[in-house]
């Protein structure tokens, strides 16, 4: 989309393919279909148009004359393609982690790159400070009722795209702000029992470690490679309104992560980051089976299972094959 | 799907046009360029508009059995189509094919049957095999197929704001390439020209372009096998001159070069064929063109390539052929 084509109340996302996957389908006892919602599709690599599209468009109708965002890369490219699009000035914090490859696509994209400081967190702290000034507006990658308004669109999509209910959704979290989305979408559809699989990775998992605890828990430090699922804690609203929902955390590992990337670069052609290789871990290691066995999903096999691609810009041959090397997997 | 829902609904879906910031630096001179993303398609690659389309209409009539010949995409969409709406389906391989081509149809419900030392060949005993249990041989030449095929034209008028200045599209027996002339006539596109890109080894269409009659290729030398006919189909011949079609060639190389640079920039893994569509940008073909005077719009309407996807690709085969035709692996 260019800015001259955009049209006010036009959604800055495209409804992305549903695909069926035999490949996956296989991991899945009995004939159950699962399917794969593209979000790398979208127009900035991955589902976070969907959320930063909107509230970009909220911020600048509100009056904001510029924007500010942080990001460790996809949040970022978002806000920046959004920026381009409704003609805003924007400038994204990022942490020194962040891949050139992302960094370079903010700038294509016309948004101004500042990096700053070794953590995701410090960038966030540093872009919500600059939002004090008139005329800014923080556009938050995660932690917004417009991140996650805009996020539950996937949901609607489904509805129409899918064969009949789902049995289970899967899914990673960073944030929170995707799963916040589908389980608002949920609650739009009346599907609040559909159990949500929600995916991390070890030294990435704030998620696990608040449900386990009953209370948001800070994680010190981000020691997983997947530094799409880097936020050190997840939104509080998430903790809140979780009781309402069937939520599954699990956590993989690094090494996991890789090897289901890398699978699945075989199985569907699509290279994705190691975030969205957790999602993948839950059928490529056998995830949603054994919670099928604890009887966790008693219904898994009684409807089709949809795997949100979640996207991502930080991938490339030469980064697949060294986290290869680094995990000790098999680079085919 | 439902087999009841197969009747009425196109089996193909709508596919995601997405602007390339990457492919657009290696056409600086062009407004914007466009992949039409048919590796999101329902079986993995465009064929699935045509012979979707085709074994619907072919249930209409009464047919309660398929058979078809092909050693990959053809195949598949047509094994994958007959699922859908409900019909069995034999599919004669040449004995020639990778045996992950067997495997891959019988894991999407087709009975397969390898014989044959060629495609010629099997299409013989496919025909044969027809008659005798009263099935129906799935021609690729029937109307029907180009028809369907011509629907992706048909989305890249909603989906653009503007009418094309190119549209890029990889050349087997010339399916896809009728298809796309079927849409811009109904479009009134016919005067946009079509870069009609083939492999040398595959190059029927170039070979009839420059003898200025119909040429049979002796025999099919190039690792694109996917656009392995040996000669383009006379229809196809029939019409071009009512269109702006300019026949290119690439060599392997350049289309595995291509394969490997897209993988890096887009994330997505394509065969060589399709590669070979992706030359026109990365190998310069395009700039020529455009320096030539041959693409006139190019600086203010937007490119458009088809990624006509297709199945037979991994990791492991983009290795193995990028060691072939010392390419570097990943690109640098």
């Amino acid at each position: 989309m260019n800015s001259h084509d955009y049209e006010e109340n036009e959604p800055l996302h495209f409804v992305t393919p549903l695909k069926y996957s035999k490949a996956l389908s296989e991991f899945i006892p009995g004939a159950t279909e699962l399917y794969i919602k593209l979000e790398n599709c979208q127009p900035s690599g991955s589902y976070k148009i969907r959320g930063v599209g909107r509230l970009a468009r909220k911020l600048k109708e509100r009056g904001c004359q510029q924007l500010v965002s942080a990001s460790g890369g996809n949040a970022g490219v978002a806000a920046a393609y959004a920026s381009r699009i409704i003609d805003i000035p924007c400038t994204v914090y990022v942490p020194q982690s962040t891949e050139p490859a992302c960094i370079k696509l903010i700038k294509d994209n016309g948004a101004q790159v500042k990096i700053v400081g070794s953590s995701y967190s410090m960038a966030e702290e540093i872009a919500i400070k600059e939002a004090e000034n008139p005329g800014i507006g923080f556009l938050s990658p995660y932690n917004h009722a417009e991140i996650w308004a805009g996020n539950s669109t996937m949901m609607d999509e489904l509805k129409v795209q899918l064969p009949s209910k789902p049995s289970t959704i899967v899914l990673s979290v960073g944030g929170g702000g995707l799963l916040l989305g589908v389980l608002k979408g949920l609650e739009r559809l009346g599907w609040q029992d559909v159990p949500v699989v929600a995916m991390e990775t070890f030294g990435a998992h704030c998620f696990n470690l608040s449900v386990k605890a009953k209370k948001i828990v800070a994680l010190e430090k981000i020691t997983s490679i997947a530094k799409c699922l880097g936020a050190r804690t997840v939104a509080p609203h998430l903790l809140e309104i979780l009781p309402h929902f069937n939520i599954i955390s699990e956590v993989v590992t690094d090494a996991q992560a890789v090897r289901s990337c890398i699978k699945f670069a075989d199985d569907e052609h699509i290279l994705v980051e190691p975030g969205c290789g957790a999602t993948l871990s839950a059928v490529y290691c056998g995830v949603l089976e054994k919670l099928q066995t604890e009887g966790v999903l008693p219904h898994l096999t009684m409807g089709p299972v949809v795997v949100i691609v979640c996207g991502g810009n930080s991938v490339s041959l030469s980064l697949l094959k060294e986290w290869a090397e680094n995990f000790n997997v098999p680079f085919p | 799907m439902s087999s009841k829902d197969s009747d009425e609904r196109p089996l193909h879906i709508v596919t995601p046009l997405l602007r390339s910031v990457a492919l657009a630096k290696h056409l600086p001179m062009c407004k914007n360029v466009y992949l039409k993303m048919e590796n999101c398609q329902v079986s993995g690659s465009f064929k699935m508009r045509g012979f979707g389309h085709l074994c619907q209409k072919l249930k209409q009539e009464g047919c309660q059995y398929l058979v078809v010949t092909s050693s990959g995409n053809t195949g598949l969409a047509v094994a994958s189509a007959s699922q859908i709406i409900g019909i069995p389906c034999t599919v004669f391989l040449p004995e020639n094919s990778p045996l992950v081509s067997a495997e891959r149809l019988q894991k999407n419900g087709a009975q397969v049957v390898v014989k044959g030392a060629d495609v010629t060949a099997a299409a013989m005993f496919a025909q044969e095999e027809a008659k005798k249990c009263g099935a129906l041989y799935i021609d690729p030449m029937d109307p029907r197929v180009w028809t369907g095929h011509s629907t992706v034209v048909d989305e890249l008028v909603m989906q653009l704001s503007d009418k094309p200045s190119v549209i890029v599209a990889a050349v087997g027996d010339g399916g896809l390439l009728t298809g796309v002339l079927k849409g811009l006539e109904r479009a009134g596109w016919q005067d946009v020209p079509v870069v009609a890109m083939e492999t040398v080894g595959t190059h029927c269409l170039n070979l009839s372009v420059t003898a200025k009659k119909i040429t049979v290729l002796d025999k099919i030398t190039s690792i694109a096998i996917c656009l392995g006919s040996s000669v383009i189909n006379p229809y196809l011949w029939d019409i071009l001159p009512q269109f702006n079609v300019i026949s290119e060639v690439v060599t392997d190389a350049q289309a595995i070069r291509s394969c490997i640079k897209f993988a890096d920039d887009e994330c997505t893994i394509v065969e060589p064929g399709c590669g070979a569509s992706l030359a026109s940008v990365y190998c310069g073909v395009l700039t020529r063109l455009h320096a030539e005077g041959k693409l006139p719009h190019l600086e203010s309407r937007p490119a458009v390539i088809i990624v006509c996807g297709g199945r037979s690709v991994s990791l492991h085969l983009l290795q193995d052929w990028a060691k072939q035709f010392n390419v570097p692996f990943p690109s640098t």
